[in-house]
């Protein structure tokens, strides 16, 4: 974060080397701009009452303030806290005890390859934790101390806590690499539920979360209002196509429930991704229904706290229940996929009803077994099927202004191997695509830099210098190949790649994957389409 | 030999060098990553500052094109504008030059007497500082443009709702 220094510290800046200093007494930043707000205290109240046992301490405080207000006996409850957790969790005392500090993550983050903190190295910053864990629990680390790396819990290292675990995406890019499994994303997780059982939290994740459990949706939406939004999109389509398309909400007796993140319905760009899915059912005459209950795909809860997660993916099988849907179609999402693919069958699979089934596309007849247990079949997934089985009339001459590149998304891509998919997608329905550098792609790829709720503004700087990896590799093939579109399919990538290709590839502009198939696709009894879903002339209706 | 003909003739090796200073300001463990790995994708600071040094020596021995200059700072400056340093920090890797050439040649150019040689070459160095100043101000101006753009963009329908409110009102009326 730039500040204007002081006279005396400007002297002191003429050394330009920093100190060698043992990363471990490194003294914290706290300055604006290193952390993101932390939660109003009514959200944090409202949470206490829903979820009890989860969150605590809701009062007005900052990180940028000396004194957190945190509850006296602080350090009991995070080591207790710990202490369950080591129980609870296997994989976590196997993540604590075998890491050998190789060092194969340590350059494979996008946070510390964009910002060379040592403490963004994946290894050092799970250190962290690992220093207290062998601190508090291991013999070793109680007799020799800092020998052994050893750390006591004190205000300072739960304060570097809340910094650098709120510089980890949960991307697990690094895990790729990592040559024991080891998940950082999961030590991120548990480190971030010991940080809330003391009140030290984000409003940027909490508010979402406390919305989400009262109205289904991130920014508290309730039915009335997500109606009327969703009609302005249905008047947008037929602005668009001359043909008026339908969305039920709320209706019984659908076939299949449809849950995308809210972020596709209320921001932009990810408003065109929502028309373009609307465009699809209308084009194959899919017998479905949302939910204004369940309107919110993503799940913060994912980086909250486990069971806050198992909560809101309850509403998923709630509703499609209450609906008597046989199974869920998921929109374009980030890590509502980790959750569904990952955990969904082992937290919530019991909650499924009887009239749920393996979901069979209806217009193809494909089994999706992949999706046997879930019963959830990824949007991309369904539409590449339904394209090779040629069942939708494309006109990839109106994407002919388009010159794409695929952004994977974390999640689809590393949690659950959505690759081919999209890109198979993609393809279909524009003419020009080149693939961003492999290093950079498919399993490899790197961040947005947004994910696990750091999509917030007072963060500008660390999401710019985080997304630097991302935006390098995307400047490439703007130069290199002319690319002026980035697609991807999640929600929170549409909202953050904006700014991030705006200050590191300018001119690149950032599409969901279906507005692309919504662009492309041709209804039956559409009128002439002149523009595009962002209401833009199409390539040769310039002139009219 | 005059001083712009001994930069010319070492050109490789003080771009070498002006990289390793600014490597200099990043930590130790840091360093040891990005001295080690030269794919541009994987470590794009790295290579954005071996980009700079070797296309900003050339440019300051000609010095007729700043644009090409300015092209030349720009990625480094706009990494270092959303790193974790203060402005004064953040572009004293310009200043890194003036050191270099200073350790490199005022010795003997002083025992010469032609040390104003080096005082005049200087001066592009300090309006390479310049240039690198407005770079980072518009880098920094971005990053507040684009924070109040992205508040508006997460709104959108939401406003539309509110607004269309107003005028649904406004008509009951």
């Amino acid at each position: 974060m730039a500040k204007i220094m002081k006279p005396d510290e400007l002297i002191k800046s003429i050394n330009y080397t920093p100190p060698a200093e043992n990363w471990l007494d490194l003294p914290n930043d706290l300055s604006p701009g290193r952390w993101a707000y932390p939660a109003k205290k009514n959200k944090v109240e409202y949470l206490m009452n829903e979820l009890p046992g989860i969150f605590a301490n809701p009062r007005d405080w900052s990180p940028g303030d000396v004194d957190w207000k945190l509850p006296s006996d602080w350090k009991e409850i995070v080591v207790n806290g710990f202490r369950e957790r080591l129980d609870k969790y296997r994989s976590l005392k196997v993540f604590m005890d075998v890491c050998v500090r190789c060092g194969a993550c340590a350059d494979k983050c996008h946070f510390f390859i964009g910002s060379g903190d040592p403490r963004n190295m994946p290894v050092l910053r799970a250190e962290l934790m690992r220093s207290v864990y062998r601190g508090e629990f291991t013999l070793a680390g109680k007799i020799l101390g800092k020998l052994t790396g050893a750390r006591v819990l004190e205000e300072d290292v739960l304060k570097e806590w809340f910094l650098y675990f709120y510089q980890c995406t949960e991307c697990r890019r690094c895990s790729l690499f990592c040559p024991y499994g080891i998940d950082t994303a999961e030590v991120t997780m548990m480190a971030r539920e010991l940080l809330h059982l003391v009140g030290v939290n984000i409003n940027w994740i909490l508010e979402p979360v406390s919305n989400c459990t009262r109205t289904g949706n991130h920014l508290g939406i309730q039915p009335h209002a997500f109606k009327d939004i969703v009609d302005f999109m249905l008047d947008d389509i037929e602005t668009v196509t001359g043909k008026r398309v339908k969305c039920p909400l709320n209706e019984k007796g659908h076939e299949i429930l449809f849950i995308t993140p809210s972020g596709d319905v209320f921001a932009d760009p990810g408003i065109y991704t929502f028309m373009g899915y609307l465009i699809l059912f209308d084009a194959i005459g899919l017998d479905f229904t949302m939910s204004t209950y369940a309107s919110e795909g993503g799940n913060f809860g994912l980086f909250t706290n486990a069971d806050v997660m198992k909560a809101l993916n309850g509403k998923m099988y709630a509703e499609a229940n209450r609906l008597g849907c046989k199974w869920i179609l998921g929109g374009e999402c980030g890590h509502m996929w980790r959750v569904v693919n990952q955990y969904m069958d082992t937290m919530n699979g019991d909650l499924q009803g009887p009239q749920m089934k393996t979901p069979v596309s209806p217009i193809t007849g494909t089994v999706f077994d992949n999706a046997k247990a879930t019963k959830m079949v990824h949007i991309a997934e369904f539409t590449a099927d339904l394209i090779k089985h040629g069942k939708l009339k494309l006109d990839k001459s109106r994407n002919a202004d388009i010159n794409a590149t695929f952004h994977d998304s974390c999640n689809p891509a590393r949690a659950m191997g959505l690759l081919d998919e999209p890109r198979y997608v993609l393809k279909n329905v524009v003419d020009n695509f080149h693939e961003m550098p492999d290093n950079t792609i498919r399993e490899q790829t790197f961040c947005c830099a947004g994910g696990s709720g750091l999509n917030t503004d007072e963060i500008m700087e660390i999401r710019m210098r985080g997304g630097l990896p991302r935006g390098n590799a995307l400047r490439y093939v703007q130069q290199k190949y002319g690319v002026n579109t980035m697609a991807c399919v999640c929600a929170i990538d549409r909202a953050t790649l904006v700014p991030l290709a705006d200050y590191w590839a300018p001119g690149v502009k950032i599409t969901g994957l279906h507005e692309l198939v919504g662009n492309a696709l041709i209804l039956d009894g559409e009128g002439e389409r002149t523009m595009n879903l962002r209401q833009e002339p199409l390539p040769g209706m310039e002139e009219e | 030999m005059g001083l712009t003909d001994s930069i010319a003739a070492r050109a490789e090796e003080l771009s070498h060098k002006w990289a390793e200073l600014i490597l200099g300001t990043y930590p130790e463990q840091t360093q040891a990553v990005w001295r080690t790995n030269h794919d541009p994708f994987t470590n794009p600071v790295g290579a954005a500052i071996k980009g700079a040094t070797d296309r900003l020596i050339p440019l300051l021995l000609t010095w007729n094109d700043a644009e090409a200059v300015a092209n030349s700072l720009e990625q480094l400056v706009k990494i270092r504008a959303v790193q974790d340093f203060p402005p004064s920090r953040a572009l004293s890797f310009v200043f890194l030059l003036k050191k270099l050439l200073r350790q490199e040649f005022m010795a003997d150019l002083s025992a010469k007497g032609e040390l104003e040689e080096l005082l005049r070459f200087e001066t592009r160095v300090d309006n390479l500082a310049v240039i690198a100043f407005d770079l980072y101000v518009a880098a920094r101006d971005q990053i507040a443009r684009m924070r109040v753009e992205e508040v508006k963009r997460a709104h959108k329908n939401l406003v539309r709702r509110v607004n269309n409110m107003g005028i649904t009102a406004h008509k009951a009326e």
